[in-house]
C-alpha cells in the first residue's frame, strides 16, 4: 500500500494524483465529517494504472531500491510550505489547502519525522521575529495534528529573519520569507 | 573621520553662542542642538603631547606613536574630552586647555634585542594641568609590544575616573553574530574597532549574545539538530556549553549584575514567557504568564525590575514588571511596534527599537515612561538591537545604511556616531560589555 518502491518520476504522478483525489474529495464531500482521510485508497487505485502507462517504458524492468523517505528532504515528495501575510500568522484558504495534501502524504509516510520551521521577513527585530516564527510554525503544527498527523511525528523552531529564502528589500522577496517550511530533522 | 563631526559640533556651538543673547530665537533651537551645545560646554579640553622617545631606537619611536594615537582616541571616544594631540591638532585658540598627557618611552635594553625575544618597552605617562605643568597621575608600565593598546587604554580610564568619577570604556568589548543564510558566528571586537575575533565555529546560527558580569562567560542562542538552544562560551578557552534546552524558543538571554542568574524568553508551556534561570539552566521562577509573546527581557541594574516586550494588547509594547512577577505595567504607548528594550547600568534610561512604516529606530526613554526622545534618523534606514555601554553615555547597535547591517556605536548625549565594524557581511545583535 505504501508507495515505497516507486521511482521518483512515478512518486510524482502518485501524488499529482493525490491531489486531484484530494479536490475531488473535497468537492464531494462536504457535509461529512471525518470521511476524507479514509477516502483516497479507493479512488487512488484505477487512477494509477491509468496514468503509470506512459511511464513505464522509461522504468528500468529490475527491482526497484526501497526509497528511505526520512532520508529525503519533505519537498522532495511532495511536502510543500505555507507562506503568510505581513505580520500574520493565521492560515488562509491557500495554506489550508497546502496542509490538507501535506497531511495526506505525511499519512501515507507513517515512519517521517517532520520539522516545521517559521520563517519571517527582514522587518521588524531580531527577537520578535523569532517569535513571529515560532507562532507560525506552531499554527501550522496545530493544524496538522487537526487532521490526524499525531504530535510526536511534528517538531516545531522558529529561525525568524536569519535564513531567507529570497534576498532583497522588497514585497516580492519579502512573500517568499514570510513562510512555514518542511525540512527533516 | 572624527574630525568633521567634531568641526560640525564646534560650528553649532558657535551659532548657539551667537544667537543665545536673543531669548525669541534662541526659543526656536531644536532639542538637539541644545543638546550639542550643553555638552560641548561640558567637555574637558586636553592636549596629548608627543612622548619622549629616551632609548630604543625605531621601534620606541613607533610605540611612542601608536601609545598616542591609541590614547589620543579613547580620550575622544569617550565622549567627554576635546582632545589636541600632534596627529590631530586643534585649530589655533579653539580649545581652552585643562590638562595635559605627556610621557616618556624606553626601549628595550641591547641585551633583549640580541636574544631576539619580545622585550618591554618601560613606558611612563603622566597627566598634569596645563598649563602649568602640575602632576596629577603618573602611571608606568612595562608593555610588549603587543600590549601598548592595552597600555594606552589603561591609562585613558585612569584619566577619565580621575578627572570625571566614571569609570573609562577603554578596556570593554563587543560580541556580536556576523554572517548570513545558514550560518551566523559569533565574534568579539575592542570597543574601538580594533583586535576582531571570531569565537564559533559550528556551522550553524549564533545569535543575541550576552556577557556575564565579569565578562568571563557570553550567553548566546544557538541551534542543535534545528532545535534552539541557550549556550554558554568560555571567553578564556572557547569551551562551549549548553545552559538551557527546552522545547522552543530559549532566547534573549540578561545576565542578572551578580551573575547568579540570568534572565530569558522560553517557550516551553506554549507562547514565549519570562523565566529566571540559573547558569547551570535550572528555572528559579516564571516570571510572566501570559497567552501571548514575552521576550527580550534587560534587568534593570539594581536587579529587581526586569524590562521586557510583549504583545498582550495585540501590537509588541515594553512592560517593566518586577522579577518575582509582580506589579506588571506598559511602558511605551506611542508607536505600534517596540522591542529590543536596554536598560541603562546608569539606571535612568532605556533604550529601545520601534518599527514606523518598515523602518526600525532607536529610542530613549526614561524608566517612568517620560522623555520619549528618537535616536536615530529615517535616512539612517534601520537601527536594530541597542545595547549600553558600561558608562550608560554610548550604546552599539546595527544599522543598515551603508546595505548590509554593521554596528555603530552612538553617543547618545552629543549623538556622535561612528562606524565600529565593516566588510559586506552582516553584523547584527550586538552586546557590549560590562567592564
Amino acid at each position: 500500500m505504501k508507495v515505497m518502491g516507486m521511482n521518483p518520476r512515478t512518486v510524482l504522478c502518485f501524488l499529482g494524483l493525490v491531489i486531484l483525489a484530494g479536490s475531488m474529495v473535497f468537492a464531494t464531500g462536504c457535509g461529512k465529517k471525518p470521511e476524507p482521510q479514509t477516502e483516497p485508497e479507493v479512488v487512488v487505485e484505477p487512477v494509477t494504472e491509468r496514468i503509470q502507462e506512459p511511464v513505464v517504458p522509461e522504468v528500468p524492468a529490475e527491482p526497484q531500491p526501497l526509497v528511505d523517505y526520512t532520508r529525503m528532504q519533505p519537498s522532495e515528495y511532495g511536502i510543500e510550505d505555507v507562506y503568510f501575510a505581513f505580520d500574520r500568522y493565521d492560515l488562509d484558504d491557500r495554506a489550508l489547502g497546502v496542509l490538507t495534501r501535506n497531511a495526506r502524504i505525511l499519512k501515507d509516510h507513517p515512519e517521517v519525522i517532520i520539522l516545521i520551521e517559521g520563517h519571517c521577513d527582514e522587518r521588524g527585530t531580531v527577537e520578535y521575529n523569532l517569535a513571529l516564527g515560532e507562532r507560525r510554525a506552531k499554527a501550522v503544527r496545530d493544524h496538522l495534528i487537526r487532521l490526524g498527523i499525531p504530535t510526536d511525528r511534528l517538531r516545531v523552531t522558529s529561525y525568524g529573519e536569519n535564513r531567507p529564502f529570497a534576498v532583497g528589500s522588497n514585497e516580492q522577496a519579502w512573500a517568499q520569507n514570510r513562510r512555514a517550511h518542511f525540512a527533516r530533522p | 573621520m572624527p574630525t568633521l563631526p567634531r568641526f560640525l559640533c564646534l560650528v553649532v556651538c558657535l551659532l548657539f553662542v551667537a544667537i543665545r543673547p536673543l531669548p525669541g530665537v534662541a526659543q526656536g533651537v531644536p532639542d538637539v542642538t541644545l543638546g550639542v551645545t550643553k555638552t560641548a560646554f561640558a567637555k574637558i579640553d586636553i592636549l596629548v603631547g608627543t612622548l619622549d622617545v629616551l632609548s630604543g631606537g625605531l621601534a620606541a619611536v613607533e610605540a611612542a606613536a601608536a601609545l598616542e594615537r591609541t590614547l589620543t582616541r579613547d580620550l575622544e571616544y569617550s565622549g567627554l574630552f576635546r582632545v589636541s594631540s600632534g596627529e590631530q591638532p586643534a585649530p589655533e585658540g579653539d580649545l581652552n586647555f585643562e590638562f595635559a598627557i605627556r610621557g616618556s618611552v624606553e626601549g628595550p635594553l641591547r641585551d633583549a634585542q640580541q636574544t631576539g625575544r619580545d622585550a618591554p618597552t618601560t613606558v611612563s605617562l603622566d597627566l598634569v594641568t596645563h598649563p602649568g605643568g602640575q602632576l596629577i597621575l603618573n602611571k608606568q608600565y612595562r608593555p610588549l609590544p603587543d600590549q601598548l593598546r592595552t597600555t594606552a587604554h589603561h591609562f585613558a580610564n585612569q584619566v577619565v575616573e580621575m578627572l570625571t568619577g566614571e569609570p573609562g570604556i577603554a578596556l570593554t568589548r563587543i560580541v556580536f553574530s556576523r554572517g548570513s543564510a545558514d550560518r551566523r558566528d559569533l565574534w568579539v571586537v575592542d570597543y574601538d574597532g580594533e583586535s576582531l575575533l571570531r569565537l564559533t565555529a559550528n556551522r550553524t546560527l549564533n545569535l543575541c549574545p550576552a556577557w556575564s558580569p565579569d565578562g568571563s562567560e557570553i550567553a548566546f542562542t544557538s541551534y542543535q539538530n534545528g532545535l534552539q538552544g541557550l549556550f554558554s562560551l568560555k571567553t578564556a578557552t572557547g569551551e562551549v556549553r549548553r545552559i538551557i534546552a527546552q522545547e522552543g524558543l530559549n532566547l534573549g538571554a540578561d545576565w542578572h549584575h551578580t551573575g547568579r542568574e540570568l534572565a530569558v524568553s522560553l517557550s516551553r508551556s506554549g507562547d514565549p514567557d519570562i523565566y529566571r534561570v540559573s547558569p547551570q539552566g535550572e528555572i528559579l521562577h516564571r516570571v510572566t504568564a501570559m497567552p501571548s509573546i514575552e521576550i527580550s527581557p534587560s534587568w534593570d541594574p539594581s536587579g529587581r525590575d526586569i524590562v521586557f516586550t510583549s504583545d498582550r494588547t495585540g501590537t509588541p509594547q515594553l512592560y517593566v514588571i518586577d522579577s518575582e512577577g509582580a506589579g506588571p505595567r506598559r511602558l511605551t504607548f506611542e508607536g505600534r511596534y517596540n522591542d529590543s528594550a536596554s536598560w541603562s547600568p546608569t539606571g535612568d534610561n532605556i533604550v529601545y527599537a520601534t518599527r514606523e512604516t518598515d523602518i526600525t529606530q532607536l529610542v530613549l526613554i526614561r524608566p517612568t515612561g517620560e522623555e520619549r526622545r528618537l535616536l536615530t534618523d529615517w535616512r539612517w534606514r534601520n537601527c536594530e538591537d541597542p545595547s549600553w555601554a558600561p558608562d550608560g553615555r554610548h550604546i552599539v547597535f546595527a544599522s543598515d545604511r551603508t546595505g548590509a547591517f554593521k554596528l555603530y556605536v552612538m553617543d547618545v548625549v552629543d549623538g556622535d556616531v561612528r562606524q565600529l565594524t565593516f566588510g559586506d557581511e552582516p553584523d547584527i545583535t550586538p552586546a557590549w560589555s560590562h567592564n
